[in-house]
């Protein structure tokens, strides 16, 4: 079975279909999506600028962490699942666009970023906690991070009207 | 709906040069809208952290939370400007989607509520109160503006 098949099956499915058909369920569910965005790309965004050093030089890193990170997972979760019902309504569009392979790529980045920062330079924050210019993996950390978010909104715009 | 008198307001809006050189740029909107969400990110994300704090919600750190709250207001002011900068040529280019959806009215009219109950009302009375008007206001406007294309 091809994934353009499963796609086909996915977008057929009742409530899938339901959901792309019905007057109300896609705006409603693009709704929570956008607002949940809203709730963890704020939080991020200034996590990331810590460790950029651009923003509360004075704050230790890992209270700025511990502050914004449930923040970062609420929206994240909210986000996936209202993207999954967005995606199977309209799956084989998202198929064939570029602009998802891109999309999907990216936000692998996103989290592919976040365990290499993590499991490294992250565990030794007691080290460099208060310092207001941080290691240089934390500083490349929190720019992909940056980087890859605006992408990752600007490829679901670009989605969206392609 | 709005009232037929509008309507010459609305035509014009859409032979603007900004809304016919959005209107024939193919990528010119969702570029525009990119900038426009992500200022929402800001605006949003700033709105809810701020004043769910009131809840007791996200409110970890309270000593960090009281310090954020002064560095974040620049951030939001200039995030409305952005929001409305950027929603200005998206408008343009497409009034007539504006003039029959119900929810451009309501977004406009929750946009002017929310500014002024940012600068009067949660200024002199912070509160639960201001705080839950807040969150419904902003988010009532994200709502809203999602709605313009579909009602």
């Amino acid at each position: 079975m091809s994934l353009l098949s499963v796609c086909e099956w996915l977008q057929n499915l009742p409530w899938a279909s339901g959901i792309k058909h019905s007057a109300w369920q896609f705006p409603v569910v693009e709704s929570v999506h956008s607002l949940a965005l809203s709730a963890m790309l704020w939080p991020t965004a200034l996590l990331d600028m810590r460790l950029l050093g651009w923003i509360m030089p004075r704050r230790p890193v890992s209270r700025v962490a511990a502050q914004f990170l449930p923040w970062t997972w609420w929206g994240f979760a909210i986000m996936v699942a209202s993207g999954v019902l967005l995606f199977c309504s309209e799956a084989v569009k998202c198929y064939q666009s570029p602009f998802f392979r891109v999309k999907v790529a990216l936000l692998v980045l996103a989290g592919l970023n976040s365990l290499v920062f993590h499991k490294t330079v992250f565990r030794s924050v007691a080290v460099w906690d208060g310092d207001g210019s941080t290691p240089w993996r934390a500083k490349l950390a929190g720019g992909c991070s940056l980087a890859v978010w605006i992408g990752v909104v600007a490829m679901g715009r670009a989605l969206a009207y392609a | 709906m709005l009232s037929e008198s509008f309507l010459p307001f609305f035509e014009w809006c859409g032979n603007t040069w900004l809304g016919t050189t959005v209107r024939d740029t193919v990528w010119a909107f969702p570029v525009i809208e990119t900038f426009h969400l992500l200022a929402l990110a800001v605006l949003l994300g700033t709105v809810l952290m701020v004043n769910l704090r009131t809840f007791g919600v996200g409110a970890r750190d309270s000593e960090l939370n009281s310090a954020l709250e002064p560095s974040l207001e620049p951030w939001m002011r200039v995030s409305i400007v952005v929001l409305i900068l950027s929603g200005i040529p998206m408008m343009l280019s497409e009034p007539m989607k504006c003039y029959e959806s119900i929810s451009f009215p309501i977004k406009i009219g929750l946009l002017v509520a929310a500014i002024a109950w940012h600068f009067t009302v949660q200024r002199k009375h912070p509160g639960k109160l201001a705080a839950g008007v807040s969150i419904l206001l902003w988010t009532g406007i994200g709502i809203a503006g999602k709605g313009i294309p579909y009602v």
